[in-house]
């Protein structure tokens, strides 16, 4: 399995807060890599970083191309796809034109071409998502008109739908209640096993350590701990992240 | 260098009004949160109040000024109120956009009303101010220059003192800052943007009343110093009531030398007369300036606001409705007499105007100001071209629209930095220094008399509204003419339709949701502005072809500002995000169809729909955000669009989406 991602010693700083400092984290073809941490620790950061709308220091290569100074456009053509912590979906288009808006590309020619043609770009893809979160009965609402959980799956499928190479999901499960949790963590398991490589942010622990094959921890900026969801179970420094040193202790007794 | 002194000291006088226009433009963006484009109409109708006291229009009654200034006291506050109550509170929670338009439409109704009710001829203020003159350094200079100076002076030291050490400065300090917190902190923030609405309007209204002696008073002239103003107010931020009056009065002054600098042989001249609408272009110049030195953003206020603009609904069936508007006006193009036809041609160009903002305003949510300028653009090098090169139809439209496109790309590339309202303050700098340094110079505009167009031929065959072929009177214009507007009218309605459905249409409108979502989507937000921009200034710059030959002539009159800002109070309020709110803009756009209707047959003239105009724009931006066109879309599709449609596993423990599209 070659790498899809690599991220080498990438840093950002927001005036002298450092809010990342030398992050490693390589994402392999078909693989699911989880990245958790206490509030604060960089997670959305990274994704920022990745996708071009935060200044980073270090490289970040997709399929061994560097991305150094691609604005967010030109990473998400090339295959980064991501979603947002706070949704962001475009109130002002249907679910199906939400999703169609990443297929379609901005130029006078085809737009020309559309005229004399109309095409349903991506179709077969636009549905395909939908189907995927099951929400294809909600192509041609409004996104106003669904719930939280539903909206956030919106994204996620609107990310899904151009068929990117790595698929960055921001917190997705935030907002879900546990069993739709559950669920979207098997149809992220499902997407896996058909080849697609994605990045897991999220809070909803269960959901991490059991969908991800390799979770990286961050802390303050920095990598804490990698590896498989029982190595970063065990991992003392993790527990202590997020428990404090009591709780680290109280869970050490119990292990 | 005592004649520059002189000037200097003389500019103080008009530097003072604007200054106070900046401090209304300032107290009403930090009190209420809105751009307010009528804060110079604000002063304008004090002014009125004050003439028609004492000119003896009230029954007859001339007051003496002691009075008079105290009635005018009143009725300014009287106007603050309403002006807050009628078309500012019920919009404090809309776009900020919305804002904007509304106080447009406050101009536009102050405006009009005013001429209606005075005649567009200035009036003679009586001079309240003390008329002597005081020997400064050697020149002799009027004594009230420097007692409204030490007025506007005075009142924007005690409205910084007021807002940094009374409770109420600190409450709309912290109303602009969250408004969620002030509200939960007890603070009403309808109030205190009330509170400062007065404020604004008296502040205005002070100036209009004591600045006779430095402006004339008419219904143009006053409501436009809002342009040299809001630069003043952007140079301060939209804070500092300091530098707003000292930016305020340095343009004054900036104004005076130009005016002194022109009366010199080195000034540049146009025809034997110094270049017209330097001053324009100096206002224009100094908001472009305070945008770039500031940061394109305007500070942003901590607001309870939805911050959306009026649905985009895909269009359904075009082509029925189009082939039957088709058939309907080219037979009507015959029949009708030849003033109807005339006014239903005019009609068609207004609905190609409106369309252009449907695509820059409704799809990708930018107010430009500056689109009628485009066609003015337009206009005027087909004219040029014909005249002064011998070229005609039809390299000359071509040009005209490829010209309207460069400079609609000029302010695309503004539209990058800046957006929403600052984009529509830049825009109106440009309009107007467009008009006025541009349209009004002889040589590459229209002069006073307008720079004529010939007939447009096309393989020996006349297109014009002087073709042969005669409508069933025998009169000018000729249908021929009106045909080819008709054509190309559905033609532009059918693209701008078209791009509603087409992937760019998409994502114009998802990056008016949302420019970072858009771009994380693949989409290239400056790639789509700008074509937004070009396609936006090509459909202007066919309508400024089609105004040329309408007319035989192009002149400044029919591209100013004023016009503009109606133009953009009418397209809004048929709908701003449909073509089919461009078709009813265009109904009842300047000498259009209504208009004339209602003049010819009921002696209402245009300036009552002016009124009208800004009437129901304020309506429709309170009741029906998306327009007349858009409301009755709404109504005739109520009911049975949607079969029920059930939510499966996930939805349902949401609960159900809401039932019908047509509730929403």
């Amino acid at each position: 399995m070659s790498d899809i991602l690599q991220a080498r010693g990438v840093s950002v700083h927001y005036g002298g807060v450092r809010a990342l400092s030398d992050v490693d984290l390589d994402v392999r073809e078909g693989e699911l890599v989880g990245l958790i941490g206490p509030n604060g620790a960089g997670k959305t950061t990274f994704v920022d970083a990745l996708t071009g709308f935060v200044r980073y220091g270090g490289t970040v290569t997709l399929d061994g191309a560097d991305l150094a100074g691609l604005p967010p456009h030109q990473r998400a053509r090339r295959g980064l796809a991501r979603t947002w912590q706070s949704i962001e979906l475009f109130d002002d288009l249907t679910v199906w034109e939400n999703l169609a808006v990443g297929s379609g590309r901005s130029s006078l020619w085809t737009l020309a071409k559309e005229l004399i043609r109309p095409a349903a770009a991506g179709a077969d893809e636009i549905q395909r998502a939908l189907d995927l979160v099951e929400l294809g009965w909600a192509a041609e609402l409004m996104p106003d008109e669904l719930s939280q959980g539903q909206r956030k799956l919106v994204g996620v499928a609107r990310a899904i739908a151009p068929g990117p190479r790595l698929l960055l999901l921001d917190e997705p499960a935030a907002g879900l209640d546990t069993s739709e949790s559950e669920e979207l963590g098997r149809r992220l398991r499902a997407l896996a096993h058909e080849g697609s490589s994605m990045l897991l942010i999220d809070h909803d622990m269960g959901l991490v350590l059991g969908v991800c094959d390799r979770i990286v921890v961050l802390e303050f900026g920095k990598v804490i701990a990698s590896g498989t969801p029982d190595e970063v179970r065990r991992d003392r420094r993790v527990v202590e992240a997020y428990l404090g040193s009591a709780g680290a202790e109280r869970v050490a007794e119990q292990l | 260098m005592q004649q520059v002194l002189l000037f200097v000291l003389l500019g103080l006088g008009s530097g003072a009004l604007i200054a106070c226009i900046a401090l209304a433009v300032v107290l009403a963006y930090r009190g209420a949160g809105i751009i307010n484009l009528a804060s110079g109409a604000m002063a304008m109708l004090a002014g009125y109040a004050f003439w028609s006291l004492t000119s003896g229009q009230y029954g007859g009654v001339e007051f003496a000024t002691g009075p008079a200034l105290v009635l005018t006291f009143f009725i300014t506050l009287i106007i603050g109120v309403l002006v807050h109550l009628i078309a500012y509170r019920p919009l404090r929670n809309a776009a900020p956009l919305a804002k904007l338009v509304a106080s447009l439409g406050v101009l536009l109704v102050a405006q009009a009303s005013m001429v209606l009710a005075f005649g567009v001829t200035q009036k003679p203020q009586k001079s309240v101010l003390p008329s002597d003159t005081v020997h400064v350094f050697g020149t002799t200079v009027p004594v009230d220059r420097f007692i409204l100076a030490g007025i506007v002076v005075v009142m924007a030291a005690a409205l910084a003192v007021a807002y940094r050490f009374t409770r109420f400065g600190l409450a709309t300090r912290a109303a602009a800052e969250n408004e969620a917190s002030a509200l939960l902190a007890g603070l009403s923030a309808s109030r205190i943007s009330l509170a400062n609405t007065v404020l604004a309007t008296m502040v205005a209204g002070t100036l209009g009343v004591l600045a006779a002696s430095v402006t004339q008073l008419d219904a143009i002239s006053l409501p436009l110093l809002v342009v040299p103003a809001l630069a003043a107010a952007l140079l301060a931020r939209l804070t500092s009531f300091a530098i707003a009056c000292a930016a305020g009065l340095g343009i004054g002054i900036i104004n005076s030398l130009v005016d002194y600098f022109s009366t010199k042989s080195w000034f540049p001249t146009d025809h034997g007369v110094p270049l017209p609408g330097v001053k324009e272009l100096i206002a224009f110049l100094l908001i472009v300036l305070a945008m770039f030195l500031r940061g394109a953003a305007l500070p942003s206020r901590g607001e309870l606001v939805e911050k959306r603009l009026p649905a985009v609904p895909r269009p359904g069936r075009v082509a029925a409705p189009a082939i039957a508007l088709s058939v309907v006006c080219a037979a009507a193009l015959v029949v009708l007499p030849f003033d109807f036809r005339q006014a239903l041609i005019n009609s068609l160009i207004g609905t190609i105007m409106a369309l252009s903002l449907v695509v820059v305003t409704g799809y990708v949510g930018q107010i430009s100001v500056v689109q009628l300028s485009l066609a003015g653009v337009a206009g005027f090098t087909v004219s040029h071209m014909a005249v002064d090169a011998g070229i005609g139809f039809p390299l000359a439209p071509l040009a005209g629209m490829a010209a309207a496109v460069v400079l609609g790309e000029l302010t695309a590339v503004s539209a990058l930095r800046v957006r929403g309202v600052s984009l529509a303050v830049v825009t109106l700098g440009a309009a107007v220094a467009i008009s006025e340094f541009g349209f009004v110079n002889s040589t590459w505009g229209g002069g006073d008399t307008g720079s004529p167009v010939r007939e447009p031929h096309l393989l020996g065959l006349d297109l014009g509204p002087h073709a042969p072929f005669r409508g069933l009177d025998g009169g000018l214009p000729s249908p021929v003419f009106g045909w080819v507007v008709l054509a190309v009218t559905v033609a532009m309605c059918l693209l701008v339709a078209a791009i509603r459905r087409s992937g760019i249409g998409m994502q114009m409108l998802a990056v008016r949701s949302n420019e970072r979502a858009a771009a994380a989507a693949g989409t290239d937000v400056r790639a789509v502005k700008l074509t937004a921009f070009a396609i936006s200034a090509f459909i202007a710059g066919v309508a400024g072809t089609l105004y040329a030959y309408n007319f035989g002539s192009v002149s400044d009159a029919r591209f100013d500002a004023l016009t503009a800002l109606s133009l953009i109070a009418f397209a809004y309020a048929g709908g701003v995000t449909l073509v089919s709110g461009a078709l009813f803009a265009g109904l009842v756009s300047t000498e259009a169809l209504l208009p004339h209707a209602f003049d010819k047959w009921l002696g209402i003239s245009g300036n009552w729909f002016l009124l009208f105009g800004g009437v129901i724009l304020i309506f429709t931006l309170i009741q029906h955000p998306e327009g007349i066109a858009g409301a009755l879309n709404k109504r005739l599709r109520k009911g049975p669009k949607l079969p029920s449609r059930t939510a499966p596993s996930l939805g349902s423990q949401h609960g159900a989406p809401s039932p019908a599209v047509g509730e929403r």
